[in-house]
């Protein structure tokens, strides 16, 4: 292997533009334009990995990014196909799976063994007796895998993009190319997605004095000209979703596509057939002998022999002797070969032997092919044996249909073309050229500009079918060509005949499993794991198929093929993950916390003041004087209409018909099974304005919940998710009113603005809704205000307070006062069962309201009677158990707890619990694990502060 | 000498349908050849025959991510989840097959306090009911995972972990395939590709089934499907409270073995192990819709990606070789529904395993031969009668089951 001395004028490579990079530790020169690939080649290196089980040396097999055989570690990446990976200087290339090298790795000794391994051998030993298990999986994972995760490499930036466009052409080659044009000429805006960092397709590597290369340039040029098509180079498709999604990968950005249109034109992917020894290095499919002579100016081997099963093959026969290749024979599995053709003049006059009816059944050679056997299709016969550093495997290929079946189209197997078409397309699918089994030279570019128009009826204003019924006619006036031989098996020769080379599964492998009992496609594939490897079955998918037909005597329609699953190529992590941004979100009165060097915590999505001093200050502040604490976190949904009442009585348990304006009410919603998930206030404004708060890390479930019954109704309401809009805080202590006065002409006497009272007016010259509520029970008032105003109304607050010493407190203090009175948190103290029957809400469910959600099931619950409580307790000895013990009776686990603390102001412990229902009486003991030592507690059914709330309604 | 690791015998045999059996099990998934296998083993009733409307193990069984724990939450699914276990660790031997059960651990995180509450409930419940089951700290989670990083999303930290070593992964085929090959050896009828059309009774009495394939006469009819249970057992007119959503899962390409535990985050949704042959299995929570698709999306792909480099941000360069998806019957406690149905002798229910039937595959059928065998509930199982849903006597465990394969 050498570069060629004379690069053709196909190539991407520049030569006089030098590059250099790392190859296990030695010093690789290539060009610009190479690939990693290209350039080791290029460089003498033909064994580029070992095999995953039999650790086997393979070489460059497909070239187009499919196989395993080139998957090498590149700075740091595992299992980087080098083949489409462009060289970059400095780089750092290394090989992977093989000790010490791909050229001698020791771990090759495993192919003495393959008598032990058949396919699923696993299965039926390692496991007796039962502890080598451990054992025996302890090797294996010391064997498996093939990239390296070495935990160092740091991540690259990745970007996501979003697009739209009419009509999305995947595939850049002569149909897609013509796919695009038609579309475009239509109207249409187009976005071409091409795998390649060219355009052209595999017409772009045939010889450049090929009428195919000089189509794709022309038509290249008038697809650039046109302005509204936008062409996305080294960019793959890998996933047709749901409405037209298209994810992209190109490079390192995903492009997520909204397309009207898509048209798939991704060609046929190239394969080898299955004979003994098929996976030496040397052996080579014809597109990547191809792509590394006429775009890479590498010369891959000096003496070849090709087998084909089409045209095309000899093609590449041809453009090996253009390169200087000797040719030692052509063998095409057809009876004839045309003598007509210019590529079998071009062979005949350089005395190539041409051997129809012939095939290859084994190769030769221990690290790279030395010899072929050659023999007849037909297995009877004599077999000849040439001796070759090249073999070329030209047979066709599988209509890259995997995009059309993610979006729901079935493959169905074509007996004349030996391939499967892709069939009942899903909406606004359309299959171009090589990849829609159409395979003639000028039908290909026909049926581009067919598919192409078609996707764009009824985009534009101009009516195309006149134009496509012409296509259509001209397109089966041309002869069809047929690329497949009828059989990916060759009669019987010596060595391994390996079926996937990506999961070292052979024939023998196959034909084991079968007989059995794994005789289905699908089966088939799970147990022998044919398919299963890297390329999913790109390079092995039919060959399996036909054994699997063959040895059941069915025919392939029959027997089926596996279903095609995203993604078509596999795409890092990164790239489907964009920048991994991490957000907080900061209450509008953050930088104020931080100044009074308030420990903030991180609440979810909120960074939240958790203490300023000590609980026991904080708390005696809002006990004695007041308090003021940040709850500027709280969900806010503003709803409107003349039918907010019906919708509040819907999701909510309780009654809403007898709210007045200007007051405002403790709320609970239950899901349509009973169990409660969120609670809050809502508050009459207006006539038909309320305002509702719903917990911090619930207000986006339930302005979803809230949408999503609306849904189909006909209710005039319009809800607002107004959370980001407002700040606000509480001030809470027997001063509040006191403070809250000074800045307000509001009337704030009780009569006029009691417990549970709701009134919109100026707070020092800030509009501000305000909420008389207790629930760390003092007397409180919760001012809602426009987020942006938030410094400024802490600091008036604190201004004012200062004459009462106010303080401000955190979410820790929060948490012992409202656990003093007894006031729940859902999600903390609840859980995905708990009805509000069981939770102390039964006096909120009104089931003489016409219907709400969840009234089945808490009226079913209600008749049947609850069987566990929701309680306080006080410890007898002031422990304090962990959140999350269990109650204990007997041995047994009976409740468990959910909310514990110490109280600074009533000097004990307390705490909530679920026990059975029987033992939610004061005074009853219960008996709580915890850290292994056992709490005595007594149960407090009712508020351990303040019971009848007195001081938050004074 | 080396015969048994390649032979003809079918694992398998083809079957012409009977005009009876004694039970019809519809769906050749886990559960149901797990009952046929333990109603032929443990009570001698061979008259059995399994229905499935695709390949063996072609639904649920074939779809999961094969993780078995015992580390639930509540007293009724924890004894019962380590039943199944304890099956499981035995079932290599007892099937004669390698299911490759891996008992390499599974470890919980929390990243929250409430999530801390939440893995303390688990653990203070496990340890009372026997189970291997303990909280640890940050540091014991870096020495089990040494790749992991603890604070990358600085949102969720990871605070504390539920470390239960019984747990780990299993090859889910091989399971399937290990019980039809004991099932067939006993006698039992396996019949893949047969869908069941009908379920017809008499007096409100099973009497047989219409399958595609022809009418069978059948004293028991168990229901042993998963994301169709509703729609099976409609057919005679029950209705169950189950609705189906889809549940995805991906895997990577394949990686030297770097990972040994299960590792499971319910705040960043996602779960993930490593299979011996090195490609990492990621599962999320089940789609927010109901729908039958089997269809596959691209935020669930993003969203796997995202969170698992919240874990392990060198994982940046790996990539995802494929996804897929299947579909779950999910209960309204995310506890199943198993045994007899009043008004409909003879039709049996093993359904609503949500996203957790593959580990109990054991028990269930254990414990449904029993009753199909006995004609009693056995008690092991009564906790998740079809009437516990008009009794209010939930067994919630969704805070152990949702998202914590």
């Amino acid at each position: 292997m050498s570069r060629l001395s004379t690069p053709p004028s196909s190539t991407l490579v520049n030569r006089s533009k030098p590059l250099v990079f790392e190859y296990n530790g030695r010093r690789i020169d290539a060009c610009e334009g190479d690939t990693v690939a290209s350039a080791l080649m290029a460089s003498g290196v033909d064994i580029l990995s070992r095999s995953f089980k039999y650790h086997r040396p393979r070489g460059h097999l497909c070239g187009e990014g499919h196989c395993p055989n080139c998957m090498m570690n590149v700075d740091g990446s595992p299992n980087v196909r080098i083949c489409s990976e462009k060289v970059c200087n400095g780089m750092v290339v290394k090989h992977q799976n093989a000790i010490p090298s791909p050229e001698f790795d020791l771990l090759a000794i495993t192919q003495k063994f393959d008598f032990l391994m058949p396919a699923g051998f696993y299965y039926k030993i390692f496991h007796k007796p039962r502890f080598m298990w451990p054992v025996f999986e302890h090797f294996i994972r010391k064997v498996a895998g093939l990239g390296v995760v070495d935990g160092k490499t740091p991540p690259y930036r990745y970007e996501r993009q979003h697009l739209r466009a009419d009509v999305v052409v995947v595939g850049g080659g002569p149909s897609g190319l013509s796919a695009a044009l038609g579309a475009a000429e239509a109207g249409a805006s187009v976005t071409l997605v091409e795998q390649d960092s060219f355009l052209g397709g595999h017409f772009r590597f045939q010889n450049p004095e090929s009428s195919g290369f000089k189509k794709v340039l022309e038509l290249e040029k008038q697809v650039r000209a046109k302005s509204n098509i936008r062409v996305l180079t080294g960019a793959v498709a890998f996933g047709l979703y749901e409405g037209n999604m298209l994810g992209v990968v190109q490079g390192r950005r995903t492009v997520r596509i909204r397309a009207k249109r898509v048209v798939v034109a991704s060609g046929i992917l190239e394969r080898p057939f299955v004979f003994g020894n098929n996976d030496l290095p040397g052996i080579m499919l014809g597109r990547a002998v191809q792509r590394l002579l006429n775009l890479y100016g590498v010369q891959p081997g000096k003496r070849a022999v090709v087998v084909g099963s089409n045209d095309r093959a000899l093609d590449v026969a041809a453009d090996l002797l253009h390169a200087g290749v000797e040719v030692a024979a052509y063998a095409d599995q057809r009876e004839r070969i045309n003598d007509s053709l210019e590529s079998v003049k071009l062979l005949k006059s350089k005395g190539v032997a041409l051997l129809p009816a012939t095939t290859a059944v084994s190769a030769d050679g221990k690290m790279h092919i030395r010899s072929v056997t050659l023999g007849p299709v037909a297995g009877r016969g004599e077999n000849i044996r040439l001796d070759c550093d090249l073999l070329v495997l030209s047979v066709g290929g599988d209509p890259a249909i995997h995009l059309v079946q993610q979006g729901g189209a079935r493959g169905f197997f074509e007996e004349h073309r030996v391939e499967f078409i892709a069939k009942r397309l899903g909406e606004g699918h359309f299959v171009a050229g090589d990849s829609n089994g159409v395979h003639h030279e000028d039908s290909i570019l026909l049926d581009g500009r067919r598919a192409g128009l078609a996707a764009a009826q009824g985009l534009g204003s101009v009516d195309h079918a006149a134009e496509i019924a012409d296509l259509e006619s001209r397109l089966s006036a041309n002869p069809a060509v047929v690329l497949n031989p009828k059989t990916m098996v060759a009669p019987d020769g010596s060595g391994k005949r390996f079926v996937c080379v990506c999961e070292d599964v052979t024939e023998k492998d196959v034909c084991d499993a079968i007989r059995e009992g794994f005789d289905g496609i699908e089966t088939l594939k799970r147990y022998s794991t044919v398919s299963m490897g890297p390329c999913q079955g790109k390079m092995c998918q039919m060959s399996a198929i036909g054994i699997c037909a063959r040895e059941t005597n069915r025919t392939i329609e029959e027997t089926g093929s596996t279903v095609s699953r995203p993604p078509f190529i596999p795409i890092t992590l990164g790239a489907l993950t964009g920048r991994n941004y991490h957000p907080h979100k900061t209450v509008p009165t953050h930088s104020r916390h931080a100044a009074l060097n308030a420990k903030v915590i991180s609440l979810g999505d909120w960074l939240r003041p958790e203490m300023y001093s000590n609980p026991a200050e904080e708390s005696r502040a809002v006990h004695e004087r007041v308090g003021l604490i940040d709850v500027s976190t709280l969900g806010r949904i503003d709803l409107r209409g003349t039918d907010v009442v019906k919708l509040l009585d819907k999701v909510y348990i309780n009654s809403w018909g007898n709210l007045k304006v200007g007051r405002t009410r403790y709320g609970v919603m239950c899901d349509d099974t009973g169990i409660v998930f969120d609670d809050g206030t809502c508050a009459r404004l207006g006539d038909q304005h309320y305002f509702m708060t719903t917990t911090t890390s619930g207000v986006d479930g339930v302005y979803q919940w809230l949408t999503s019954w609306m849904a189909g109704t006909s209710l005039d309401v319009c809800v607002t998710n107004v959370t980001s809009g407002y700040g606000g805080v509480n001030i809470a202590g027997p001063r509040a009113k006191e403070v809250l006065g000074k800045l307000t002409s509001l009337n704030l006497d009780s009569k006029e603005f009691p417990y549970m009272g709701c009134v919109q007016g100026q707070v020092a010259g800030v509009p501000c809704i305000l909420f008389r509520i207790g629930f760390v029970g003092e007397l409180g008032y919760e001012v809602h205000f426009p987020s942006f105003y938030g410094e400024y109304m802490w600091d008036v607050i604190m201004d004012a307070g200062k004459e009462f010493d106010i303080r401000p407190f955190g979410v820790e203090t929060q948490r012992i006062l409202r656990l003093q009175k007894s006031h729940i948190i859902i999600g903390q103290d609840t859980d995905a069962i708990t009805n509000p029957l069981e939770a102390n809400l039964a006096w909120a469910v009104k089931f003489d309201k016409p219907d709400f959600i969840g009234r089945r099931a808490i009226f079913e619950a209600k008749k049947q009677g609850i069987k566990k409580s929701l309680v306080g307790f006080v410890t007898r000895h002031g422990e304090v158990p962990e959140e999350g013990t269990q109650v204990m009776e007997n041995g047994y686990s009976v409740g468990r707890v959910t909310s514990a603390r110490f109280s600074p102001h009533l000097n004990k412990s307390i705490g909530l619990a679920w026990v059975p229902t029987a033992r939610a009486k004061d005074g009853q003991p219960i008996l709580i694990r915890s850290k292994g030592e056992w709490v005595i507690a007594d149960v407090v059914t009712h508020p351990f502060y303040d019971p009848e709330g007195a001081r938050m309604k004074g | 000498m080396l015969n048994f690791l390649s032979n003809d015998k079918k694992m398998w045999r083809r079957h012409t349908l009977k005009s009876s059996y004694e039970v019809v099990i519809v769906g050749a998934g886990i559960h149901g050849l797990a009952t046929a296998y333990y109603l032929a083993k443990n009570h001698g009733i061979t008259d059995v025959a399994l229905f499935d409307k695709g390949y063996l193990g072609a639904g649920a069984s074939g779809r999961n991510t094969a993780i078995i724990r015992a580390n639930y939450r509540t007293a009724e699914g924890v004894p019962f989840y380590e039943e199944s276990l304890k099956l499981y660790e035995d079932l290599a031997r007892d099937l004669d097959y390698n299911i490759m059960f891996s008992q390499r651990g599974h470890l919980t995180l929390a990243h929250t306090d409430r999530g801390v509450t939440g893995l303390r409930e688990r653990a203070e419940m496990n340890q009372i009911l026997g189970i291997n089951s303990s909280m640890i700290k940050p540091e014991r989670v870096k020495q089990l995972v040494p790749t992991i990083c603890l604070d990358s999303n600085p949102h969720y930290p990871v605070m504390a972990a539920l470390w239960h070593p019984p747990g780990g992964v299993i090859r889910h085929d091989a399971v399937v395939w290990g019980y039809a090959r004991g099932c067939d050896q006993m006698g039992v009828q396996i019949h893949p590709f047969t869908e069941v059309k009908a379920i017809n009774t008499r007096d409100g009495a099973v009497q047989s089934v219409t399958t595609n394939r022809g009418e069978v006469k059948a004293k028991f009819v168990v229901n042993c499907t998963a994301g169709h249970a509703s729609t099976i057992a409609q057919m005679v007119n029950v209705d169950l409270p189950i609705t189906t959503h889809p549940l995805q899962a991906c895997v990577t390409e394949p990686l030297k073995p770097f990972l040994d535990p299960v590792i499971v985050s319910s705040t960043l949704h996602i779960y993930v192990s490593q299979s011996d042959r090195g490609e990492l299995v990621i599962g999320q929570e089940i789609d927010p819709f109901s729908s039958y698709s089997f269809r596959s999306t691209l935020p669930f792909l993003e969203g796997a990606a995202m969170h698992l480099l919240d874990l392990f941000p060198c994982l940046s360069e790996v990539r995802f070789l494929r996804q897929w998806a299947g579909i779950c019957d999910m209960t309204p406690d995310y506890s199943p529904i198993m045994g007899f149905v009043e008004g409909v002798d003879g039709f049996i229910l093993d359904v609503g395993w949500g996203t957790y039937g593959f580990k109990a595959g054991p028990v269930s059928g254990k414990r449904i031969a029993e009753l199909i065998a006995t004609r009693k509930t056995p008690n092991l199982i009564r906790p998740f009668r079809l009437s516990r849903f008009y009794e209010n006597d939930l067994v919630g465990e969704k805070a152990a089951a949702s998202v914590s394969h």
